[in-house]
């Protein structure tokens, strides 16, 4: 591999760890605050990305999608804890089955709505041109997703650590019950969480409807790569999204570019490894609900 | 029978255990006393395998187990009764005894039904404990004292020769207290008995030799007159429990 | 009382393309109720481990498709047609591979195993995706030959119905006869209490690890089964849309029970493949059904069932 080639697939590996990061850092958010794996998270990534479908074939603006897409998806998290979720509180595998329920839902209702084919949607402007790096072009979009998942996650932390709803999810990634018990509400800080999960995919979703494109199945991937890397990176913290991301977007790129036979194969392996040897994650530290 | 060697273990920065170090005959009675926290149930989870210790060495009738698991510890005549009770709550009493009951000939025949002398076997185990009238309860509509005697009844189905007893009359009536503690009394006196227990009445009542924790280490070892009075026990921990 | 009804049951359905030979629709009604069954198989096999064992897995379709493909690439390399070449490698493929599976898998539980369930039938997703040369990729197998046992050629849609309708009985007669048990209790007792389980001197690793295999081989006879009556198999056979379809079988019609698995599959069919002939959200009624008895009626159908017999007796 040349050391062109070799900063080109770098740079995808990170581009595509950027994504990652912004679609696992909500999932990992909600099973943190709520041990609750929500199964319905790739579609929530999926109805960003139609949501931002509609408004660039109507308007033609990204950057309006960039914002409307994840107000309404989080807008429906809002709504579906209260009327799902909490229902079922404390029973944590059925919460899970319910997420499955959502997401076919979700699913089949966008299918029905925009039709099964491909779509896909121009770069934004501005976006949409190649750069030099290292003697070779490359996408300035790709730059933008590694530059804005950095924000993001400089946001987040700054939330997570400064901000009183920060504080409420750490305390709340350690100890719902504790919390409960003193006082602080926890119906309306598990469904804001829901929320934030929920538009966090929804955000990834626009990010991602440029470049991989918009169509059915796409919510059963983006899952998929969700949990491995929430899995990987530990379950509960964003600093093991971070982790998981980081180690799974270079890995995929390059699997399957070395070995394309078996890159999926060695994904999933990573996940079942981590898994088995060290079931909290890399970087995760949180109980083992049942 | 039983064999403990400087048992340690530590959670994390915790240390639950610090060096504990305990020898019971067999066809001994022996109550293990002390407040709480100072390390009873770990060293439980210890000698029925369900924890390993950080190190330290535990032996089963001259055999070391340390690294055996609960299965194997049970299969070697291991028995407990757990504190909060584990028990199968949406099943009838009798098939709690029953799965107890089938666990020696182990559990690989498929098309095999229970057979019938297995709910005779059940029902007088049940009778034993005083639960024979019970027997098609479902486990969790049973009292809490009934329960407990669920707990025991299958902990002895088992037919084991080390018994541990975790807290045996833990939340029981004095009647309930009393009853159990009349049918552990009445057990073969082949039986090795390990009691956590902190009902002083019945640690006397049961106990041949009472061994005292404290923060992880044992303090004092002996009948239960000279335990009565050790005045480094009074002080640590009778003292805090009227006599 | 029951044996005599159970009986009468089981021959109407096998000579289910008799009686219904008049109707308008009976070509039709056959293959629906055809695939009914193959999917019942699947929800019963998968039952054993959700509903009587407790582990709920989420990627039972890896052990069906194996075995789908098992019997056909058998078929097709073994250059036979005989019926038990077909099963016997599905059945075997299936419960190797649900033992591979199942040696990892079963060190978890609860949500852990769910994940991971549905991680490793990803994986063989994408194994059957790319082996494009023994699997055909993404075009799937096609041309699968009907078998034939004993002489009998099972071509005709009746006979290979009536084909799926004995294999369909003798698992539930397997299935029934492993729940009442003392396998059956044992797994019962797993479900209930994994940690008296141990005490009691159970190896939970191990009793686990077997009912993940004999719930797998069991799927893997469903799989040679849709082989056959499809003429076809697809990735769509190992991937998690029919894990999914199978779970919600279960659930819907009654986690832990015989008969649960059977209603919820010929529910989940009928929303699946005869509602759309009516109205174009199918999936939507689906997940909206599944979501109501997740929150609403967890006990599934036959547990509803049972509780009103039960108020009404009272």
């Amino acid at each position: 591999m040349s050391p062109e080639v070799f900063v080109q697939q770098a740079l995808n590996g990170i581009s595509f760890g950027a994504l990652l990061f912004i679609l696992a850092a909500g999932l990992s958010l909600i099973f943190g605050m709520m041990d609750v794996v929500n199964l319905a998270h790739g579609a929530f990534y999926m109805l960003g990305a139609y949501v931002t479908l509609a408004i660039v074939q109507r308007t033609g603006q990204f950057y309006l999608a960039l914002f409307v897409a994840p107000a309404v998806v989080g807008l429906l998290g809002l709504i579906l804890e209260p009327l799902l979720l909490r229902r079922l509180r404390g029973r944590h595998l059925d919460q899970v089955l319910l997420t499955i329920g959502v997401s076919l839902v979700i699913a089949d209702l966008l299918g029905l709505t925009f039709g099964r084919e491909i779509h896909s949607i121009p770069l934004p402007a501005g976006l949409d041109r190649s750069t030099q790096i290292f003697g070779g072009d490359y996408p300035v979009y790709r730059l933008f997703v590694i530059g804005f998942s950095i924000a993001l996650a400089g946001a987040l932390a700054v939330i997570h650590r400064r901000t009183r709803l920060g504080a409420l999810i750490r305390a709340g990634v350690d100890d719902a019950q504790m919390l409960d018990a003193l006082g602080v509400d926890i119906d309306r800080l598990f469904s804001r969480t829901f929320a934030l999960g929920a538009a966090l995919a929804g955000l990834a979703g626009v990010i991602a409807a440029p470049v991989f494109g918009i169509f059915p199945g796409m919510d059963v991937d983006a899952l998929i790569y969700s949990l491995i890397v929430v899995v990987v990176g530990g379950l509960g913290t964003l600093s093991g999204a971070v982790a998981g991301a980081g180690l799974v977007g270079p890995a995929d790129t390059f699997g399957r570019v070395l070995f394309p036979q078996f890159a999926l194969a060695l994904i999933f392996a990573i996940m079942a490894l981590v898994l088995l040897l060290r079931p909290t994650g890399l970087l995760g530290r949180v109980r083992i609900a049942r | 029978m039983i064999e403990a060697r400087e048992l340690r273990r530590a959670f994390g920065g915790i240390v639950a255990l610090d060096g504990v170090t305990l020898s019971i005959a067999a066809g001994e009675r022996r109550a293990i006393i002390g407040p709480n926290g100072a390390g009873k149930t770990t060293l439980f989870n210890i000698l029925t395998g369900e924890l390993e210790p950080t190190s330290g060495s535990v032996r089963l009738g001259g055999e070391d187990v340390t690294s055996r698991r609960p299965h194997e510890l049970a299969r070697r005549g291991l028995a407990r009764m757990y504190q909060r009770n584990e028990l199968f709550d949406p099943l009838p009493a009798r098939e709690n005894v029953a799965l107890a009951l089938r666990a020696e000939a182990g559990p690989y025949r498929p098309f095999t039904a229970p057979a019938r002398t297995e709910r005779a076997a059940a029902d007088a185990m049940l009778e034993r404990v005083g639960l024979a009238d019970r027997a098609g309860a479902q486990a969790r509509a049973l009292s809490h004292g009934e329960r407990r005697q669920l707990e025991l009844a299958l902990a002895l189905a088992c037919a084991p020769r080390v018994l541990l007893l975790d807290e045996p009359t833990a939340g029981m009536s004095p009647a309930e207290t009393a009853r159990i503690t009349q049918l552990i009394a009445a057990l073969d006196r082949s039986l090795t008995i390990v009691i956590v227990e902190h009902d002083m009445d019945v640690v006397f009542r049961l106990a041949d030799r009472v061994t005292v924790l404290h923060e992880g280490r044992v303090i004092a070892d002996g009948t239960p007159a000279e335990i009565r009075g050790d005045t480094q026990v009074n002080e640590v921990y009778l003292g805090k429990v009227v006599a | 009382m029951f044996a005599g009804l159970a009986l009468a049951v089981a021959a109407l359905l096998v000579t289910f393309p008799a009686w219904t030979a008049e109707w308008e629709s009976s070509r039709y009604a056959t293959t629906i109720l055809r695939d009914m069954l193959v999917l019942a198989i699947l929800a019963l096999s998968l039952d054993l481990l959700v509903g009587v064992a407790g582990m709920p897995s989420l990627g039972h379709a890896a052990f069906f498709g194996a075995g789908a493909y098992a019997a056909a690439i058998a078929a097709q390399r073994l250059g036979s047609d005989e019926l038990l070449v077909g099963l016997v490698a599905a059945v075997a493929v299936a419960a190797v591979l649900a033992l591979v599976i199942g040696l990892f898998a079963v060190r978890a539980a609860g949500i852990f195993f769910l994940m991971l369930t549905l991680a490793f039938a990803q994986m063989v997703f994408a194994v059957a995706f790319q082996a494009a040369d023994l699997t055909g990729g993404s075009n799937g197998l096609a041309g699968v030959h009907r078998p034939t046992f004993a002489g009998i050629d099972f071509n005709g849609p009746e006979a290979l119905y009536q084909l799926v309708a004995v294999v369909f009985l003798g698992v539930v007669l397997i299935s029934w006869r492993i729940r009442s048990s003392t396998y059956g209790h044992a797994l019962a007792g797993l479900r209930e209490n994994e940690r008296r389980m141990r005490a009691l001197g159970y190896d939970t690793m191990r009793l686990k690890l077997s009912a993940f295999v004999v719930a797998g081989a069991m799927a893997g006879i469903g799989g040679a089964l849709s082989a056959y009556a499809l003429r076809f198999v697809s990735t769509n056979d190992v991937g998690i849309g029919r894990s999914i379809e199978a779970f919600v079988s279960v659930l819907i019609g009654g986690t832990g029970t015989l008969i649960g698995p059977v209603i919820g599959a010929a529910v989940v069919l009928y929303i699946e493949r005869v509602l759309p002939s009516s109205i174009p959200f199918a999936e939507t009624v689906l997940g909206l059904v599944f979501v109501i008895f997740v929150v609403a009626a967890r006990q599934g159908i036959v547990g509803l069932a049972r509780e009103s017999y039960a108020r009404v007796r009272r």
